[in-house]
């Protein structure tokens, strides 16, 4: 782009000092577009520190404001332009503000290349944003009217209305010094892609300047003149429309970002009406238990002719439901409440041991045969052993449960831990009970979704809460040629402490 | 009890089930639970005045699609539901369905007793019309296709005079004729034979509808 911008600089060369006559009437235009352009730029900058909060996009934003406030000034002085109106300026009026507005941008300019670009705590960035605009205004205002009570003592910029003096040349010096200074410290710096943009705009504004003062030799109105004013309209709407693209991304991403967080948080929502439903339904049963078979002892016990053999099962029934009822919350307090909070570093092939070994018995009993095979190179994971051993509990459980209804194959339980590509661990427990109906794999994780009559386990829909809470996943998929395997991956620890 | 009854129980949780059994034995009732609609459709069940206690979320599918299932095929047995998280929606969907009553576990025992024994009433009350009404069917079979064209004219209050003429038959031969249709219903008055010949006509259509149901 640079470069497109220098090819462009050479084609107006030759031409530069032919003076187009009567070009003055396109000038209001032009200061028109310029102080738009520069104005819609500044309120950007304004709006986008007020967001981001660092000094310099203030410092910035200021900068484009009080260019963009020396315009009127400088269009109503400028000679021969708006006599018919009763205007009539020092012919330095104008010249001086133009010495300004190029000085006091450049410094601007160099500030911001110098000013740190993160936030900054402090007062809200909505008063200090407001209180800097009127300070801007305020200043302009002074300046415009000093400039017009004390026109005498204005320096001599210009010979006449077309020609500058020789005292001109210092001030597009002065401002492309001042420039070649912050570009060299902007892309030393290059702190975001808005420094970029700005070394452009700055690149640009020196070619402007190069082509205003120098190639045309200063004189108002000809092609050179005319090709800086058009250079410095190029680079005002480019760094605008850069900054809009930016502005528009940054607020879809923000759309895009609450809408995600919305519908997480309606999920968080769900899985925890779910999971106090599940609860609320895994205790009322034994609870219904519990009172149905005291109501229908009590009327063993008050009829004409009292059984007492039923009386005493149906307490029987009650003090096992009641049992029944306690393991149901001690189950859940183990997954929620005591210690759920604490994570250390957990190994799982020995909980996975542990677990299997305490499975044994039933394993046996149920005819099942278990097998683990773990990788060596598995690596331990951050959470909390209570809350994942039963888990891996649950999972066995269910396995071994699933197969209990088979006979023409081998009941095998197969655990396995596996490291994935991407730091993370995967275990799967695999059967070859039953399966899965098709459809049904996302379904199992439902609360009150049981497939084993009186499912005492915590559920599959506790394990999925506890393993998403470990910032892993739990899946489901078929097992070749029957059954059914449950992934767990949770990721590795040392991901966890590299971030 | 005095008469023979029985009470099916369906609900995914041995436990339930259990008490169940237990608090309708203690009553009296003879009890068959099953853990799932399949097995309760595939069982050989007594044919006998009964009612149906369903737990309304089974596994696979839910109690209020097996009441459906039910209607379906036109086993209409009153039903009794029983749901450790029912919501108004669930039991309004239930109630439409025809459930006797919709009760929220754990319940209290005298409600579950009530509902089944106005379940078991209600059945013995569906049984009994439907057995009186096949036997009005089978009467009505055994007459002429004559007697049938002349019963409802009979029915709708025409006097001999008017069926003769419209007939055009003797008026004897209707006298005749409407003796014979009064002994084969087994009727003694006009009056009882408009009420049977009512009764023919409405079970014909609601036969007819359940069979469009079906």
């Amino acid at each position: 782009m640079a470069a497109a911008l220098i090819a462009a600089l050479v084609a107006t060369i030759p031409f530069a000092r032919v003076t187009i006559t009567g070009s003055e009437v396109i000038l209001p235009a032009y200061a028109a577009a310029v102080f738009v352009l520069e104005v819609i730029t500044a309120a950007l900058l304004f709006s986008l520190y007020s967001v981001q909060r660092g000094p310099a996009l203030l410092v910035l934003a200021s900068g484009y404001l009080t260019a963009a406030l020396m315009i009127p000034g400088w269009i109503l002085t400028f000679p021969g332009l708006f006599s018919s109106l009763g205007i009539e300026a020092d012919v330095q009026a104008t010249a001086t503000i133009a010495a300004l507005r190029r000085i006091t941008f450049a410094l601007f300019i160099f500030s911001y290349a110098l000013a740190p670009f993160g936030a900054s705590a402090g007062r809200s960035p909505g008063v200090t944003a407001t209180w800097t605009v009127i300070c801007i205004f305020a200043a302009a205002a002074a300046v415009m009217w000093l400039i017009a009570r004390q026109q005498m003592s204005l320096p001599t910029f210009m010979r006449d209305a077309r020609n500058v003096t020789a005292l001109w040349s210092i001030v597009p010096a002065a401002a492309m010094a001042i420039y070649v200074t912050s570009m060299a410290i902007l892309i030393r710096r290059r702190r975001a892609a808005l420094d970029i943009w700005v070394c452009l705009v700055v690149f640009s504004l020196v070619i402007e300047l190069t082509l205003l003062s120098y190639i045309s030799s200063g004189v108002r109105l000809s092609v050179g003149w005319w090709g800086g004013r058009v250079y410095g309209l190029a680079a005002a709407g480019t760094v605008l429309l850069v900054l809009l693209a930016d502005t528009t991304a940054v607020y879809a991403r923000l759309a895009r970002s609450v809408a995600a967080e919305q519908r997480a948080r309606q999920n968080r929502l769900t899985a925890m009406e779910a999971l106090s439903a599940s609860i609320a339904h895994e205790i009322n049963q034994p609870l219904a238990s519990i009172i149905t078979n005291a109501d229908a002892g009590l009327r063993w016990l008050t009829r004409a002719e009292p059984r007492i053999d039923k009386v005493d099962a149906s307490l029987r029934a009650i003090v096992s439901e009641g049992h029944r009822a306690n393991k149901i919350v001690l189950g859940i307090r183990t997954m929620f409440m005591k210690g759920a909070q604490e994570r250390a570093l957990v190994d799982l092939p020995k909980v996975i041991t542990d677990v299997t070994r305490s499975a044994a018995e039933e394993a046996n009993l149920a005819g099942v045969s278990i097998s683990v095979l773990l990788d060596p190179q598995t690596p331990a994971v951050i959470g909390n052993s209570v809350q994942l051993r039963q888990v891996i509990r649950n999972l066995v459980e269910n396995a071994i449960d699933a197969m209990k209804t088979i006979s023409d194959r081998q009941r095998e339980l197969s655990i396995e831990t596996r490291r994935l590509a991407d730091g993370e661990v995967e275990i799967t427990v695999r059967d070859t009970g039953t399966g899965l109906e098709p459809g049904m794999e996302e379904r199992v994780f439902e609360p009150f979704f049981s497939s084993k009559p009186g499912g005492m386990g915590m559920g599959l829909m506790f394990c999925r809460a506890v393993v998403e809470a470990h910032g892993g996943r739990l899946w489901t998929s078929a097992n070749v040629p029957r059954g059914a395997i449950f992934h767990v991956s949770l990721p590795a620890a040392e991901m966890n402490s590299r971030d | 009890m005095a008469e023979q009854s029985i009470v099916f129980i369906v609900d995914d949780d041995a436990s339930i089930r259990a008490s169940l059994e237990n608090l309708l034995a203690s009553e009296g009732y003879a009890t068959q639970a099953f853990d799932s609609p399949q097995a309760f459709l595939s069982a050989d069940r007594p044919d006998l005045p009964g009612c149906l206690v369903l737990d309304v979320r089974l596994r696979g599918n839910s109690g209020l699609e097996f009441q459906r299932d039910l209607i379906r095929r036109g086993l209409r047995i009153p039903t009794v539901f029983v749901t450790g998280h029912g919501d108004v929606p669930m039991s309004v969907a239930a109630m439409k369905a025809g459930a006797i009553e919709f009760l929220l576990k754990p319940y209290r025992d005298q409600d579950l007793l009530d509902a089944v024994q106005k379940g078991v009433e209600l059945d013995r009350h569906h049984r009994r019309q439907a057995a009186e009404v096949a036997e009005l069917r089978a009467r009505y079979a055994a007459m002429t296709p004559r007697e049938r064209e002349l019963m409802p004219l009979v029915a709708s209050g025409m006097l001999n005079k008017q069926i003769a003429a419209k007939l055009q038959l003797s008026e004897v031969t209707v006298k005749a004729h409407r003796a014979q249709i009064m002994q084969k219903l087994e009727v003694y008055s006009l009056a009882e034979l408009v009420r049977a010949a009512d009764r023919l006509a409405t079970e014909g259509q609601t036969g007819r509808s359940a069979d469009a149901i079906a």
